[in-house]
């Protein structure tokens, strides 16, 4: 870097919708030398804004609420009434639909859509499909509708017999404006410059909306009159008291609902010019106050999470996951422990990612280099059938040589010579086997099922934030990539586990959000049925320091994890590597289940962890922390009465 | 337990309000902690009462453990070390100058501990001699370290095997440089369990008296509790009781007294009660909540690692214990009775250990002088959270990035 540009000052980083309906508010930011703006999906806008890589951004109020503690700027895109350009469409009357695909990119959309259907369907329920705008149109037939969100949606409304304006909906149940998007960051960021600065682009973008019609309409070749309508009636820009209370009551309707956690907006809006006299905003919750929230089903924003992660006192933290632990429970289970009889085999070490943390993988070529033969795997399996197991965990490397009929060979000989589940391959290795075939993965993963995967594992998550994959593991899937697999077997009907190595170079900060990430696609697939996490297993082997590592961390990171996953059914304490007395420690932290028997497991014990328990001494570990124990398959079904 | 007795029994909640008055427990308050289904109530209980004592302030010292002879003639059925005749294959005897020998070797590569912790089996073929001439050594070679050496059942052992009364054999060795006693061979006082896993060393009041004129001669002493095996609840808070009741006694007499607790956990490998299936975490941290909260004559309470696992020790930090003993350099005692137990640590490794419990680790010497306090503000664990634009913590073996 030159001397003359670390003596700049740094650029302000600006993050914004794409869309036409936010073009006046972002006029003139994209040529501010002093701005370095960014343009994308809502989704793409609320990471930047959560992981740190903008300072403020035109952002979907509901992603703005998972974040927490931000500020808002009274500016933002407004529905007054009909918005034109979010709506719900279908063949058959919207009470009548069963199932709803959705456009993801848009969670506030979602959230609005579920909440207005709900309301008017009188709690009957609906299955909600995730999937891109382009597909979700497409998908409406008979009692299929569709969300449709952004341009696509302009006019879409008349193409189809029934059809619900989500702008117009929420008007006409509360009486009030909807805000869908607004300037928002962390307090600090909204220096006065640069809130003059957002002022003024959208002083001049207003009184330029014509052009920026005229434009949009001319790259699609669409009536410009149309375009011009939308911008001028049916978006608004400017959020005064009647907005404010909108954007209240959404977020109230959305807490009570369990889809957003409860904000506190009162003290939230950058005041400008002198201050408002009346009542200082309310103080914020404290510590226990949001443990009280969580405990009686209320939902956690990013920094809420953060403050109970860091100032929790262990044991309220601990008390308030086993709280949730036993409200999860289904009926009369409330005390009741699970662990399923499997076993880990890792059918190669060869593997071409060379993660710095993993000391189990040998590089293509090496000496050391194995793939398991038909004979070693048979003797496995056979002594998993032979220990009354129901299915092997099928992991390992990403290697070049084995081609997609070599899984399908290897999984049709397993289900017909064994009959075990089939839990295998994590997202990793099935996008190294779509990128390996050049197909798309719904086709990997539809090939796999036919020849007899049941279910899905969720390794190779480590920590689903950029900054800390590009470190520890260069050569691996990105987060959104990881997260794409989840989400495509899940709607393809396979179920799956979630984990979470942390404890390399991960901050706090990135191991809540990826624990956010985990809840958002739940929200979207309800795929995941439950969620490990442990810390990185420093040994001779591994190629980084161990970061954030100890005990009361673990305790507190899985704690923390059963509080903010309030949509995944079971959490996992993770014995192999704490050792049995903290993974037995852990089933009063928040898990209801003890994992598996583990014949055996290669990676971690590469890294010299070497736990191995059978089913009686883990039924006594359970039995001496105060449950009642049962086996179970990779559902969570209860295979034998607890006891 | 009959059902009058129950329904005598104090609720958690009723002993919590005894603890934050300040009120001494009763057997049957000892009793209900066991037994609360409020497990973390208790840790928090117990962790308050180690913050009231100590704060975040958390002990460790830099000792060496030495074991001269296995040879033993006592028939402990839990333990995997001892209970050799001389000759026997597997049977070790040092003399005093391997004895040194071995010490050298052990610390060649560490800075000069500040206690050497001797233990030995009961072996009928030395002479009392041999245990004032390893002293004298030990002060001759290893000036800087204090001398912590045989346990009670060892003191009460040279009495009856040389005729001489305890005081005797605790003169000869204090004028031979002894300076304190170990905590070991406490096991369960209670004859009930006593008789069964060890009938033929020191009882509890032959135990207890080794300890009394231990302090009265102005030594500082440890106590112990080996739990986890034949006994119940009920004998581990008697045992509790009399380890406070002595005390007392030892503070009225205003010259030294115990110094720390220690539970140790039975471990079942290779010995005579491996049919039991040895503790769990739980219990472990259920027993060291309980015996801060009985044991409110006691500066301190050990969570002793190698007898736990270090996870488990550290952890413990939050259940009642402000100690984790020291770097050991080699135990053999344990580590006899557990494949699993580890031999020792480097002192960086406890500092961190503390330090990720979000505690202050502060070095100690036998008598708990403070050597070193290691600053908060190195805290680099658990909960501080780094700039991430700095990239200071990626620390990246190998390559340079």
């Amino acid at each position: 870097m030159s001397v003359e540009k670390s003596l700049e000052k740094p650029r302000v980083r600006i993050a914004g919708v794409g869309y036409l309906n936010a073009a006046p508010l972002l006029f003139g930011l994209d040529r501010d030398p002093d701005v370095e703006l960014f343009l994308g999906s809502p989704a793409e806008v609320t990471r930047r804004l959560a992981e740190g890589e903008a300072d403020v951004a035109l952002v979907p109020v509901a992603g703005a609420a998972s974040i927490g503690d931000l500020a808002f700027l009274d500016l933002g895109i407004v529905a007054r009434g009909p918005v034109r350009s979010v709506v719900v469409v279908a063949e058959k009357p919207l009470e009548e639909i069963e199932e709803l695909a959705l456009d993801a990119s848009s969670r506030t959309s979602a959230i609005l859509a579920r909440i207005e259907l709900s309301a008017r369907r009188q709690g009957k329920p609906l299955r909600f499909k995730a999937m891109p705008p382009s597909e979700a149109i497409a998908s409406v037939k008979g009692l299929t509708g569709a969300l449709v969100i952004g341009d696509p949606a302009i006019d879409l409304a008349e193409r189809f017999p029934f059809a619900l304006d989500l702008g117009a909906a929420f008007r006409e149940r509360t009486g009030l404006p909807f805000v869908f998007a607004a300037w928002a960051g962390r307090r600090e960021a909204f220096t006065p410059e640069l809130v003059e600065r957002l002022r003024e682009a959208a002083r001049v973008g207003l009184v330029a909306r014509d052009t920026l019609a005229d434009r949009y309409a001319e790259a699609r070749g669409e009536d410009p009159q149309r375009t011009r309508d939308y911008l001028h009636s049916s978006i608004h820009y400017a959020i005064g008291p009647a907005e404010k209370s909108g954007l209240v009551r959404f977020f109230d309707d959305a807490a009570k609902a369990g889809l957003l956690p409860e904000t506190d907006l009162a003290s939230s809006w950058i005041e400008t010019g002198p201050r408002a006299s009346g009542p200082e905003g309310t103080a914020p919750p404290s510590v226990d106050d949001l443990l009280e929230r969580v405990m009686d089903g209320g939902r956690l924003s990013a920094a809420q999470a953060l403050r109970i992660y860091r100032e929790a006192d262990l044991f309220a933290l601990g008390i308030a996951a086993d709280h949730v632990r036993k409200k999860k429970a289904r009926a009369g289970s409330s005390d009741v422990v699970t662990y399923i009889v499997d076993r880990n085999v890792n059918y190669t070490n060869v593997c071409t990612t060379s993660c710095r943390f993993c000391a189990f993988y040998r590089p293509v070529g090496h000496e050391e280099g194995y793939v398991l033969s038909r004979e070693v795997l048979g003797e496995k399996l056979q002594e998993v059938v032979d220990a009354g197991g129901v299915q092997i965990l099928l992991q390992g490397g990403l290697n070049p040589e084995l081609r997609i009929e070599w899984y399908e060979d290897l999984f049709r000989w397993i289900k017909a010579t064994y009959g075990l589940g089939l839990h295998g391959l994590s997202p990793e290795e099935i996008l190294h086997i779509a990128q390996l075939e050049e197909l798309p993965v719904a086709t990997v993963l539809t090939r796999l099922r036919a020849a007899g995967l049941d279910s899905v594992p969720g390794g190779g998550a480590e920590i689903l934030v950029d900054r800390v994959r590009r470190v520890i593991a260069k050569a691996k899937c990105t987060s959104d990539e990881w997260l794409g697999v989840m989400r495509t077997a899940h709607h393809l009907g396979f179920r799956s586990s979630a984990t979470m190595m942390y404890g390399t170079v991960d901050t706090a900060e990135e191991r809540v959000l990826h624990l956010l990430k985990l809840r958002e696609l739940q929200d979207e697939t309800g795929g995941f049925t439950a969620f490990f996490c442990w810390d990185f297993q420093y040994e001779k082997g591994t190629r980084i320091h161990a970061g954030d590592h100890g005990t009361q961390l673990y305790l507190r990171t899985q704690a923390l994890a059963r509080l903010v996953l309030d949509n995944v059914d079971h959490v996992g304490s993770s014995w192999v590597t704490q050792g049995p007395g903290v993974g037995q420690l852990a089933l009063r932290f928040g898990a209801d289940d003890w994992g598996s028997v583990m014949f055996e497991e290669n990676v971690v014990s590469s890294a010299g962890t070497t736990f191995r328990m059978n089913a009686e001494m883990i039924e006594r570990q359970v039995h001496a922390a105060g449950f009642r124990v049962a086996r179970r398959n990779v559902r969570y079904d209860h295979l034998t009465e607890p006891a | 337990m009959t059902n009058t007795e129950k329904t005598e029994m104090p609720t958690f909640a009723e002993v919590a309000v005894k603890v934050r008055a300040g009120q001494r427990l009763t057997a049957e308050d000892g009793l209900a902690l066991f037994e609360t289904p409020d497990f973390l109530g208790l840790g928090a209980l117990a962790n308050e009462v180690r913050e009231r004592r100590h704060g975040d302030r958390t002990y460790y010292n830099r000792n060496v453990r030495l074991e001269t002879t296995n040879v033993c003639v006592a028939n402990c059925r839990f333990c995997s070390f001892a209970k050799l005749e001389t000759g026997m294959p597997g049977a070790v005897t040092m003399t005093v100058a391997q004895a040194i020998e071995t010490l050298k070797a052990k610390t060649a590569n560490t800075a000069p501990p500040t206690e050497v912790h001797v233990v030995n089996g009961l072996n009928p073929d030395l002479p009392f001699t041999y245990y004032e001439e390893l002293l004298r050594a030990l002060a001759e070679h290893m000036p800087t370290a204090s001398r912590k050496c045989f346990t009670a059942v060892e003191i009460h052992y040279f009495a009856r095997r040389y005729e001489l009364t305890p005081r005797q054999v605790l003169e000869r060795l204090q004028a031979a440089g002894l300076q304190s006693l170990p905590g070991g061979g406490a096991e369960i006082f209670h004859p009930e369990v006593r008789t069964r896993i060890c009938d033929d060393k020191a009882t509890a009041e032959e135990w207890l008296a080794v300890h009394r004129e231990a302090h009265a001669l102005g030594m500082f002493t440890n106590a112990t509790m080996l739990y986890g095996h034949v006994e119940t609840y009920a004998h581990r808070v008697d045992h509790l009781l009399r380890l406070r009741a002595q005390q007392d006694q030892s503070i009225a007499g205003g010259k030294a007294r115990f110094l720390a607790f220690i539970p140790l956990a039975f471990h079942p490998d290779g010995n005579g009660m491996r049919q039991l299936p040895g503790t769990t975490g739980i219990d472990d941290l259920r027993t060291l909540a309980v015996s801060r909260l009985m044991l409110d004559n006691f500066d301190h309470i050990k969570a002793y690692w190698v007898s736990s696992t270090p996870k488990v020790a550290q952890i413990g930090l939050s259940f009642g214990a402000d100690d984790v003993d020291g770097t050991i350099v080699s135990e053999t005692i344990y580590t006899a009775a557990s494949k699993k137990a580890p031999e020792g640590l480097l002192e960086e490794d406890l500092v961190r250990l503390i330090r990720e419990a979000g505690r202050i680790p502060v070095e100690r010497d036998t008598v708990y002088n403070v050597l070193k306090e290691h600053p908060r503000a190195a805290l680099e664990g658990a909960f501080k959270v780094r700039d991430r634009r700095q990239g200071k913590h990626l620390q990246i073996l190998g390559e340079a990035e």
